[in-house]
């Protein structure tokens, strides 16, 4: 599964509710398939996509939020994962698109390859779904939406063909635009 | 900074709308954090640039949150400052506890004690320091920074050896 392809049926099932996405090519593909003042792209601070979503989850518990988060992204912060073990907000669903590399910086390979993501989330406290077929994350995507989290999908991806575009919104304006969603 | 300020300065803020505190602990901060502990309003995270992610999260739901670190861990949040914080302008109050001011502290803090003044500076990020006597001068000039949706730190500096 291209993930492109796992990130556009992610989006088109969440619809208008709030996504974090993290940066590099999560925000870049979420931008290309499917732009909405519901997504708050990150450009740069690479790692606290998860840690800005908790902060979010706990100040609006009837929204559900979600994160968009790559291998890379979790591994740079997996001290989020200890902290929103510690919190466990009901309303958060932490999506983690693993194509066990950095793509952004040329592909270059992650740990994911070799050590389990989704078991350190399960010790946690989290829910784990995971995925590896589009057929298969349509029904975790449907499923997991009625369900209390905090919630991990893990996808497995393989890395785009095609480079999405650069996301050609100024960070403020996506920053006041995603406000005006969730205030 | 003694106790009883420190105690004071987290009723001063809870009473002017700052409704968490985010970060990572500090001994020259201590008396404040643990009155935070007793008053459940605290979220220690694992990393200072984490507690940052969690603070703009709360700044964007529309809530004041107050970020406390030592400055060893400011310097683990640079990045985040120059690549969230400023990108976005995303207003985060950051206490800082100034380790290295005093010439004899652990050799650890010398070098980011001695830079802190310059690196903050470079980073255009106004600042204060305070002490006992004028906190609540400071405190409301930050509220008020950030009710302009303006970053700023308040710096206490650590003038004790244990």
């Amino acid at each position: 599964m291209i993930r492109k392809d796992a990130i556009k049926v992610c989006a088109n099932l969440i619809g208008n509710q709030p996504i974090i996405s993290a940066n590099g090519f999560i925000s870049r593909d979420l931008f290309d398939v499917s732009d909405k003042d519901s997504n708050f792209y990150m450009i740069g601070s690479m790692g606290l996509a998860s840690s800005i979503g908790l902060g979010i989850a706990l100040k609006k518990p009837k929204k559900k939020i979600f994160v968009f988060d790559g291998d890379g992204n979790i591994l740079m912060n997996l001290g989020s994962f200890v902290t929103i073990g510690s919190k466990l907000p009901k309303n958060l669903v932490h999506i983690i698109f693993d194509n066990e590399s950095h793509e952004s910086t040329g592909r270059q390979p992650t740990s994911s390859g070799k050590i389990d993501i989704s078991k350190i989330a399960k010790v946690v406290g989290y829910s784990v779904y995971k995925t590896k077929s589009i057929k298969n994350l349509n029904h975790t995507i449907k499923k997991i939406q009625k369900k209390s989290g905090p919630i991990l999908v893990l996808i497995k991806v393989s890395n785009s063909k095609k480079k999405s575009p650069r996301i050609d919104i100024n960070p403020i304006k996506i920053k006041t635009r995603f406000m005006e969603i969730i205030n | 900074m003694n106790k009883n300020t420190q105690f004071q300065m987290v009723d001063f803020f809870v009473k002017n709308g700052i409704k968490d505190f985010v970060g990572v602990p500090d001994s020259t901060l201590k008396h404040f954090i643990s009155y935070l502990i007793k008053k459940n309003k605290i979220i220690i995270s694992t990393r200072e640039d984490e507690a940052i992610g969690i603070a703009a999260g709360i700044s964007i739901s529309g809530v004041s949150s107050l970020v406390f670190m030592q400055n060893a861990g400011f310097a683990n949040s640079l990045s985040t400052i120059t690549s969230l914080i400023d990108l976005y302008q995303i207003p985060i109050l950051f206490l800082i506890g100034w380790r290295g001011y005093l010439k004899n502290d652990a050799p650890e803090h010398e070098k980011i004690g001695k830079i802190q003044p310059k690196l903050i500076k470079n980073l255009e990020l106004s600042s204060r320091i305070i002490n006992d006597k004028n906190w609540k001068g400071g405190c409301r000039w930050a509220l008020k920074k950030i009710s302009k949706n303006k970053s700023c730190a308040l710096i206490i500096r650590r003038e004790f050896v244990d």
